[in-house]
């Protein structure tokens, strides 16, 4: 056993350096960055060949190789030592540093250490706040006597070093359980929102700082081309209140795509919550839009009220809450309607966007509306709405928003489509919603839609390598004619029988005037037809 | 989203498929499958009842010939239901189909009941 003295002459540089260890700036480099920087330093300073730490296992009563320098091996085999055997085990066991003069002769557990024929071993404990978390130490390729003056050199790193390693350790841990929570909660939110011709919507979402949170959002395609958008918040933090949150998305979403209308859907879900063994509570707020219509029911359980921007003006939705949902066995939430108006964005949000500790809601509610009162689109309301209340070091709560527009029909639509059938039913409505700008009638709009559908579908089945996987539709009044023009890149098929003549004879007979060009580099169709009521 | 849901239910060993919806081409193909596939093999015949299709284009009249040929191929007979003010009259008017395919007004019209 060797008694130690701190040496006078300890340089003061040196001494600075193994300070910088314990520095709480670099636990944040994550354990292994920590290890590997602090085993270099002291390689340097010692003048040593091999220098390694081990790191306890308390479960195990084991040492386990976690850093070395000269040794690597030792951590690449993950060499583990039981405590009270062999030279470092000791260490653990005795909490004495201890010197090997030459190691041939002593008891030598690690292989590593023999095969790499050190001659010479100097250990000290780690220790922590009293707690023994590991042991470090060096060696000498040739033989070599370690003074008072290494020990004490050696301890100075031991005894900066411990706590560094216990943060960074922690902090490790920390991050890793933590990356997980984000992983989960990023895995049950929408993984993209629904492309709907006409409805442009977006939404963010952001954990808290430390901890993830049980907010959502969600953006549902409905039947008959109606579209519902969610949002809500599970009271509590973490892993459990994440978990929680998706199942409720997963309920409200099943129970929006039966069909059923806000106030219905919440009120399911609140059946369902009421059943979940955890009794979470949670709020929500659920609206149903229609494109056709512009119309917007919307109800709310417990729920921040939404806000509507555009061309009118700002305004905060008057909504008569029901109960937050797993709050009261009956918590009904009464429905209402209201009318889109063209250009307007709805905007729905959790509390974590506005609530500042000690500012009253009214007040915070009235800062949003201010903040993306000029807002002409969905994706630019949640910016405006996140740049003005989500400072860059990120907030202590997660914030969730969503937001769905009704854009203003275009005088001339043009689109760029997914050679992809599914886009057939959006294209109908948007061709439909655009004729009744013109005030065409049923008859005439539906006949139209038809035609252009059938026209879109051959441009789908045209669609096949080497062309991009795309076609365009353009629409636009010339001189009180509707003109559609359909262009695909693809080469023309000849007509299957039966299927695509079917089509050809629709568009034919829909139609006043159909062209049909065709191209090496692909088909393009212009249809006219003229405008009327009827 | 589904663009059109089926039920199917039996009545004095007809199959009637009911389909709500629309039918275009991202679906005809399926529906067809599902009909056929939810016929069994002594039923006497099945109803295509399109009284709640808001939309049907040349892939629902495909569905509807690839359908009457695919179950005279096990000998049995299919029945078409469209009301005469349902927009899917659209396409078979267009299509000059009007009067040339046997469509029934109503459920009880394709039972003969």
């Amino acid at each position: 056993m060797l008694s130690p003295s701190v040496p006078a002459e300890a340089p003061a540089d040196l001494v600075r350096d193994l300070y910088r260890l314990s520095d709480p700036a670099l636990s944040e480099l994550g354990l292994d960055q920590f290890l590997d920087e602090l085993l270099n330093r002291v390689r340097d300073a010692l003048g040593v060949d091999t220098a390694a730490i081990l790191l306890l296992d308390r479960e195990a009563k084991q040492l386990v190789a976690r850093a070395a320098k000269g040794l690597e091996e030792e951590v690449e085999q993950g060499v583990r030592i039981p405590i009270g055997k062999g030279f470092a085990g000791r260490i653990a066991a005795e909490r004495v540093a201890i010197f090997i003069a030459d190691v041939d002769h002593a008891d030598i557990l690690n292989p590593i250490l023999r095969e790499k024929r050190i001659r010479s071993l100097l250990g000290v404990p780690l220790i922590v706040e009293g707690d023994l978390i590991g042991v470090m130490h060096v060696g000498s390729l040739t033989p070599r006597v370690f003074d008072a003056e290494d020990l004490a050199l050696l301890e100075v790193a031991a005894a900066r070093a411990a706590p560094g390693i216990e943060r960074a350790r922690l902090y490790t841990a920390l991050e890793r359980e933590h990356r997980v929570a984000v992983l989960l909660q990023r895995s049950l939110l929408p993984r993209g929102l629904p492309d709907v011709v006409g409805v442009p919507v977006a939404a963010r979402y952001l954990s808290a700082r430390d901890e993830v949170g049980g907010d959502w959002y969600d953006v549902i395609e409905l039947p008959e081309g109606r579209l519902g958008i969610a949002i809500g918040d599970v009271v509590g933090h973490g892993l459990g209140a994440a978990a929680l949150m998706g199942q409720l998305r997963t309920a409200l979403r099943a129970y929006a795509q039966e069909g059923h209308g806000p106030s219905r859907t919440l009120e399911l879900v609140d059946c369902f919550v009421q059943t979940m063994p955890q009794q979470p509570m949670a709020t929500a707020a659920y609206a149903q839009f229609d494109p056709q219509s512009g119309k917007l029911a919307l109800a709310t359980a417990g729920h921040l009220p939404p806000a509507i921007v555009g061309p009118l003006g700002p305004r905060s939705l008057r909504v008569t809450p029901g109960a937050p949902l797993g709050a009261f066995p009956y918590g009904a939430a009464p429905e209402q309607e209201l009318t889109l108006q063209s250009g307007e964005v709805i905007v729905m949000y959790t509390d974590g966007l506005i609530e500042r500790r000690g500012e009253p809601l009214e007040l915070a509610i009235d800062k949003l509306l201010e903040l993306i009162r000029e807002a002409s689109s969905a994706e630019e309301a949640c910016q405006l709405a996140f740049d003005g209340l989500v400072p860059p070091e990120g907030l202590d709560d997660d914030v969730a928003i969503v937001a769905l527009q009704n854009a203003p029909v275009p005088n001339a639509l043009r689109l760029a489509l997914a050679a992809d059938p599914k886009v057939l039913a959006h294209v109908r409505r948007a061709v439909r919603r655009w004729l009744s700008e013109y005030g065409t009638g049923a008859e005439r709009s539906g006949e139209i839609a038809l035609a252009v559908s059938e026209a879109c579908a051959n441009a789908i089945e045209h669609a096949y390598a080497p062309g991009p996987a795309s076609f365009e539709l353009q629409a636009e009044v010339i001189d009180r004619d509707a003109v559609f023009t359909v262009r695909d890149w693809g080469r023309w098929r000849p007509a299957r029988r039966g299927n695509r003549g079917r089509g050809l004879r629709i568009i034919d007979a829909a139609m006043d005037d159909v062209r049909l060009e065709t191209t090496p580099t692909g088909t393009t169709i212009v249809m006219r037809r003229r405008l009327g009521a009827g | 989203m589904r663009l059109a849901d089926v039920d199917f239910t039996e009545r004095d060993g007809s199959v009637i498929a009911a389909v709500r919806g629309e039918i275009d081409m991202s679906n005809a193909s399926a529906l067809g499958d599902a009909v056929g596939g939810a016929t069994p093999g002594d039923a006497l015949r099945v109803v295509l009842d399109l009284s709640r299709v808001n939309y049907l284009d040349s892939a629902g009249i495909h569905l509807i010939f690839r359908l009457r040929q695919s179950l005279r191929d096990r000998d049995l007979e299919l029945a078409v239901v469209i009301p005469p003010e349902s927009p899917a009259n659209d396409a078979l008017r267009l299509a000059g189909l009007m009067g040339r395919m046997e469509i029934a007004r109503t459920l009880e019209e394709a039972l003969g009941t």
